[in-house]
């Protein structure tokens, strides 16, 4: 061992000497710190932000409300269920999550107690974020044409998509069996002739109603109708209103 | 330059921080304070003395290169040690091998804590403890090596192996355990 040890000595002491093995420069490890660092903040808050943006679409769409109608209303609701953004929070969390422990900024504490932190973190921030309005010009750029707004379209277009068992519209005419909807995706025939669920209300013009059934070639076979405020799902109130313009003289409330 | 007597005199922290100051010469003050425990830290990883020449060699390369990286607010032997195992780890990926060897003082745990006495207790063949080391799975091998053999506090130990304090009292108490039933069964074998 005592030659191995002047060795090891000898062998490290004349590389440092001749200038084969040198420090390397405290910026190197303080860019690798602000690298994580700045990984690490930028992960958690594009985390908050899709998380937010998924409890955005939840509120402003259709999604939920297709769970009011029942069973009836399940495929429906399957269909429209923002798949994208949840799978993009939850990556995200995961790549947080792994940063931190990869970096072992936060290893004293156990991984479990940071792992239930920064979810309780993101789920929070993303809940009060989400009451904010800054969605509103997040959804309005989205579906402008602005380079900003580019980014979130494929996430949030979903919200507005054409479905095969669910579909909301204000209503434009009513031809006794049948209703002429302006959707977010075109005017829209729906045949109410064998609704089971229907509200006890009269359906006029510029009401909305929201109805889940079949699509069956051009028209919409609708099992269950509703009337809606259109104020529950914006989302879709103001893309009908970008497509067909505001009714004039007509409140947008159709129901009280 | 420091004499020998103002070298011995400075901490390890402070040596360091000398080094870092562009002082190479004492670098050499480190590793003759840290070979031969380094050697008998990564000896529990690697069995070869070729091998642990140059993992240890390594070892010492990496702690001069990074000695920028080193908190002066911290303990310097953790950090050394944390590096030692971090190439003890990265071999044992490599080339899949661990086995432990103790030396004959090992054997005998110079080491007063009394988990460790009543372990030595349970123990009657030095083989069958480096054998029931070697199976120990990675995660237990390292806290109980650095416990019992290398006389680190959890504290160090966490911070050695980036682990919660906690979490080093349980590894060492399940690592303890698998110990004994390895042992148990070998004897039943037997």
């Amino acid at each position: 061992m005592s030659e191995n040890k002047i060795d090891v000595e000898k062998k490290v002491m004349s590389a440092i000497k001749s200038g084969h093995i040198k420090l390397r420069s405290r910026y190197v490890f303080l860019a690798e710190k602000l690298g994580f660092g700045s990984a690490i903040v930028f992960t958690v808050v594009l985390a908050v932000l899709f998380f937010s943006l998924t409890f955005f679409y939840l509120k402003a769409t259709d999604n939920l409300w297709y769970l009011s109608f029942g069973s009836r209303g399940l495929f429906a609701f399957l269909e429209s269920f923002p798949y994208l953004l949840v799978v993009a929070s939850v990556f995200l969390v995961c790549v947080a999550g792994l940063i931190i422990k990869r970096s072992g900024a936060l290893y004293r504490r156990p991984f479990g107690f940071v792992a239930v932190g920064l979810v309780g973190f993101v789920v929070i921030v993303g809940i009060v974020l989400a009451f904010s309005d800054i969605f509103d010009g997040i959804e309005h750029r989205a579906f402008g044409d602005r380079c900003g707004g580019r980014f979130f379209k494929p996430f949030l277009h979903r919200g507005i998509e054409a479905r095969g068992h669910g579909m909301v519209g204000r209503v434009l005419e009513v031809n006794g069996v049948s209703l002429n909807l302006q959707t977010p995706f075109g005017i829209r025939k729906v045949d109410v002739s064998i609704v089971e669920d229907a509200p006890n209300m009269q359906i006029v013009a510029g009401m909305f109603v929201m109805a889940v059934g079949e699509q069956r070639g051009d028209v919409f076979f609708a099992r269950g109708l509703r009337l809606i405020n259109e104020n529950d799902m914006p989302m879709l109130g103001r893309e009908i209103h970008r497509r067909f313009g505001v009714p004039s003289g007509t409140p947008p409330l159709c129901f009280q | 330059m420091p004499t020998i007597a103002s070298k011995a005199n400075l901490s390890d922290e402070q040596l360091a921080q000398k080094v870092r100051a562009n002082d190479k010469e004492l670098y050499s003050e480190i590793i003759r304070r840290y070979e031969q425990k380094l050697a008998h830290y990564l000896r529990k990883f690697v069995s070869s003395p070729d091998e642990l020449e140059d993992i240890l060699q390594e070892t010492f390369i990496k702690i001069y290169r990074n000695l920028n990286d080193f908190d002066a607010d911290r303990k310097f032997s953790s950090w050394v040690y944390r590096i030692a195992h971090n190439e003890a780890v990265n071999y044992l990926k490599k080339f899949h091998r661990g086995n432990v060897s103790l030396e004959e003082t090992e054997w005998e745990i110079v080491d007063d804590k009394p988990d460790a006495l009543e372990l030595a207790n349970t123990i009657l063949d030095k083989r069958a403890l480096e054998k029931a080391l070697t199976q120990l799975p990675e995660k237990y091998r390292a806290p109980i090596i650095l416990y019992f053999f290398e006389q680190r506090t959890y504290e160090e130990i966490g911070e050695i192996l980036r682990l919660p304090r906690n979490s080093v009292g349980t590894l060492i108490m399940r690592g303890k355990s698998a110990i004994k039933k390895y042992l148990n069964k070998s004897y039943e074998r037997k």
